[in-house]
């Protein structure tokens, strides 16, 4: 009795302390997602007067539509082409910084600002730094003569200008390697030295594995985050856009990312459903990329304890 | 022996700094383009052949972009809506934290699988149909919405909570509740002064968010209460709605100098608190 008097209680504790998010995730995430699910079931447009019940019609249209195929092979592209470098900058970055350097939190702090500078702000210095006429890129590349002429890399290279833009504010995954690698004993790495194992070894044999879990909790929540880019299509527009068009005109088919299609649909041209539609697609996809990269990271990152057959 | 292994070392060192300055040069050079270009006027913008440097520094464009649109009004509308945002989201992902890391309740793992989960969830997907409901029932244009936002946390900063909470020894809250204290008290009184560096920490994450945030205030304000974010995303134009590079590069530095203030002044404690508590466990 007096046992169930104090569990109780701490039920009540429990729930009391997480009413706020209960709160929110009630209103802001399962009726927002729930009553878009039911939306896109339907033909809703902005201004339309008799809504009618579709079932999975926008869906067939959205399958049948190579442009919105051609939109989640790009998008998933881009997705694993930032996440992979951006992992692969911050941990050349973690390596660096590992040991004792000289001048390490500056090192660390300015490789770690980009991170902190608001997209739209990362948007427009990128479209400025890579513009073929006005762009810093080209002027550096000019003078040490590594480029014969200056060269359109927003309308040239369109996946690759916002690609860059991820290596540039890669240092999340930076703080997050050096939170790994100081984790690891300085023994391991004593004992090795003395054994005769060269630098390399070192990475690959103790620094590695005991870093694949944050490397693989990177992997995925970085998948997740660039599945969703999509202002970054707007801005690196490499057509001359004028002040309002910006959001209106749609970008080149390589950085018309799925997000961005979403965004255009719904507030550019009003098909509110079909909108809807797409960004649950995107949702399932993301899902599934989610769950299946944790499936197939149990078998590649290195854990301490054997799992149970 | 010893001279050679410390010869080594000494090289590595060398070789070490040399990428990392290499490394440096390089991602500051979209931001020497950035105050360059702020810099420039017109004619030297699209000079042939290209000039890296303005002759004479045009800080007229720095007047230009605070009078040009109004700067302050649209400055305090970005204050506003991040500290409406930032203080719920605070206060609640320390909530929830608390609740995870101390309650031990039969249903806590999978209510945070839920939080976790919420993670996986494109946030479009969820504002959009907010976006639409919203102006549904009449609520455009209402900042209030930002304090209801904030308080559904964020599953980061839960995370980040719960992992403070966890690395406070029991005692601590045991002997105070022997004394007779509540849990709410024990909360405020004990607890929560003892994670100040998760609340900076989550106070710089959650305020850089709102701060950032295009997507929720251009589908929910419109024209005078937008922040920064949706002002400067077009960009600044001039009567004939071609775009000035200069001026808007300097509305950029403004717009996100508050981001980089917060940042260099709490950045040593931030750093260290996201290595020393977030990360690890």
């Amino acid at each position: 009795m007096r046992r169930n008097r104090r569990e109780v209680e701490r039920r009540t504790s429990f729930y009391l302390f997480l009413a706020p998010w209960i709160l929110g995730f009630l209103l802001f995430q399962v009726l927002p997602i729930g009553w878009g699910f039911w939306t896109s079931l339907t033909n809703r447009m902005a201004f339309s007067t008799n809504l009618k019940f579709i079932g999975l019609a926008n869906y067939v249209k959205l399958l049948q539509d190579p442009e919105i195929l051609y939109s989640f092979r790009t998008t998933f592209v881009y997705a694993l082409l930032h996440t992979c470098l951006a992992i692969v900058t911050g941990l050349i970055g973690a390596l660096l910084l590992e040991r004792e350097v000289p001048g390490r939190g500056v090192f660390r702090t300015i490789l770690y600002f980009p991170y902190m500078i608001p997209i739209i702000a990362v948007g427009w210095i990128f479209r400025i730094f890579l513009d073929r006429d006005t762009g810093f890129f080209n002027v550096v590349l000019l003078k040490l003569h590594l480029i014969p002429s200056a060269v359109a890399w927003l309308a040239e290279y369109p996946l690759g200008s916002i690609v860059s833009l991820a290596i540039w504010q890669s240092g999340w995954s930076l703080i997050i390697f050096l939170g790994g690698l100081s984790t690891i004993p300085n023994e391991l790495y004593e004992v090795s030295t003395i054994d005769g194992a060269n630098y390399f070894r070192r990475f690959r044999h103790i620094a590695l594995p005991l870093l694949s879990p944050f490397i693989f909790f990177q992997f995925v929540s970085s998948m997740i985050y660039a599945m969703q880019t999509f202002i970054q299509s707007f801005i690196l527009n490499p057509r001359p856009l004028r002040g309002e068009m910006l959001f209106v005109s749609p970008p080149p088919r390589e950085t018309f990312f799925v997000m961005a299609r979403g965004f255009f649909e719904v507030t550019g041209k009003n098909r509110f459903a079909y909108g809807l539609s797409l960004l649950w697609m995107l949702f399932v996809v993301v899902m599934l990329i989610t769950i299946i990269f944790i499936r197939l990271g149990g078998f590649l990152v290195y854990t301490e304890v054997e799992e149970k057959r | 022996m010893a001279i050679v292994q410390s010869k080594r070392k000494t090289l590595a060192t060398v070789f070490k700094i040399t990428i990392l300055i290499l490394l440096v040069l390089i991602f500051f050079l979209p931001l020497v383009s950035m105050v360059v270009t702020s810099l420039k006027t017109r004619e030297e913008l699209f000079a042939v052949p290209p000039i890296v440097f303005p002759r004479v520094a045009q800080w007229a464009n720095y007047v230009s972009a605070w009078t040009m649109v109004r700067f302050g009004k649209f400055l305090l509308n970005s204050v506003i809506l991040s500290v409406f945002y930032t203080l719920p989201c605070i206060m609640s992902s320390c909530f929830a934290g608390y609740a995870f890391s101390r309650f031990r309740v039969r249903e806590s793992r999978g209510v945070f699988l839920v939080v976790l989960a919420t993670m996986m969830v494109p946030y479009m997907v969820t504002v959009v149909p907010l976006y639409l409901l919203i102006t549904k029932i009449g609520l455009t244009d209402k900042r209030w919405l930002w304090l209801l936002f904030g308080m559904q946390g964020a599953p980061f900063l839960i995370f980040l909570f719960r992992q403070y909470f966890s690395t406070i020894p029991l005692s601590f809250e045991e002997s105070a509740r022997l004394d007779g204290a509540n849990r709410f008290q024990v909360f405020f009184f004990i607890m929560f002064p003892l994670v100040q560096t998760g609340v900076i920490i989550a106070g710089i994450f959650a305020f850089q968010w709102s701060w950032a945030d295009f997507l929720q205030p251009t589908l929910f304000l419109t024209g005078e209460k937008v922040p920064l974010a949706v002002k400067l995303a077009r960009g600044y134009v001039d009567q004939k709605e071609s775009l000035l590079y200069n001026v808007g590069m300097a509305g950029l530095l403004y717009y996100t100098l508050p981001i980089i203030v917060l940042f260099f002044t709490l950045q040593r404690r931030f750093i260290s608190g996201l290595l020393a508590g977030g990360l690890k466990g």
